[in-house]
C-alpha cells in the first residue's frame, strides 16, 4: 500500500479519543487534517465525500474502540 | 427479486464463477464525474468468484487505477499466510448477469493467477441470497 491518506489516517488518530467519547459506532469523513464529519452509515459518509470533494482520496473510518482485520481463508489472496 | 442462475461444468472443483461480472465506478463517483465535466470510464469485464470465506469483496491489484477510482478508506486484513494487511478500500458497482447491480465497498489486493479477477465476499452476499445447488453444477444469487 502507497502513502495515500497517510495524512487522513494521522488525522483520525489525533482525534480518536474524542470521537470515540461521542461518536462510537459511527462513521467519520476526513481529509487531509480536517474531520469533516459524522455519519450513521458508511455509504453516506462516502456520497458525501464525493459530493463535497470530487473524485479524490478521502477517508471514511467507523470510529471504533478495538479494530479486528478482516478474515479471508481463500488462498487466492496472494498477501 | 433480480437474480441470475449459473451452470458450471463441475462447481466443486472450479467453484462458484461469475464469468461475466462487469465492475463500474460506483453512482457517487460517477455523479461527481459528471459534476467535474469528466467522462465515466468504461466497466471493466471480470471473472470473479462467490467466496463465502471472504468478510469483504476484492477485487485485483490495479483495477482500481484502470477505473480511474482514489481510494476511500484502509482496512487490514488477515488470509492464510499474513496477518494485519493494509489495503486501500474502494467505492464500486458490481454488474451481475441479467443486470443484477451491487453498490459496494472492495479492497485492492493481489490476487493468485490470472482468471480470477474479483472475490464476492459476504458483505455483498449480506445483501441478498445465494443458493449453491452441488448437484446440479448450478448457483444463484438473488437481490
Amino acid at each position: 500500500m502507497g502513502q495515500l491518506l497517510d495524512v487522513e489516517l494521522r488525522t483520525y488518530e489525533q482525534n480518536r479519543d474524542q470521537l470515540l467519547g461521542t461518536a462510537e459506532g459511527k462513521f467519520a469523513l476526513i481529509r487531509h487534517n480536517h474531520v469533516i464529519g459524522i455519519y450513521d452509515s458508511k455509504m453516506d459518509a462516502i456520497a458525501e465525500g464525493y459530493r463535497q470533494f470530487g473524485n479524490v482520496p478521502f477517508l471514511v473510518k467507523q470510529i471504533l474502540k478495538v479494530e479486528t482485520p478482516l478474515n479471508f481463508m481463500s488462498n487466492l489472496l496472494r498477501i | 427479486m433480480p437474480s441470475f442462475t449459473t451452470h458450471v461444468s463441475n462447481l466443486q472443483a472450479i467453484g462458484p464463477v461469475v464469468e461475466q461480472l462487469q465492475i463500474a465506478v460506483g453512482s457517487a463517483v460517477e455523479g461527481a464525474l459528471r459534476k467535474a465535466g469528466v467522462s465515466i470510464p468504461s466497466p471493466v469485464l471480470t471473472t470473479a468468484m462467490i467466496d463465502t470465506g471472504a468478510t469483504v469483496s476484492v477485487v485485483r491489484q490495479g483495477l482500481p487505477v484502470q477505473l480511474g477510482l482514489n481510494p476511500v478508506g484502509v482496512a487490514h486484513i488477515n488470509t492464510p499466510s499474513s496477518t494485519n494487511v493494509a489495503c486501500y478500500e474502494y467505492l464500486v458497482r458490481f454488474v451481475f448477469p441479467n443486470n443484477v447491480v451491487v453498490e459496494a465497498t472492495v479492497l485492492e489486493a493481489p490476487l493468485q493467477g490470472q482468471h480470477i479477477q474479483c472475490l464476492i465476499g459476504r458483505d455483498v452476499l449480506a445483501h441478498g441470497v445465494f443458493v449453491y445447488i452441488g448437484y446440479g453444477n448450478l448457483f444463484s444469487l438473488s437481490f
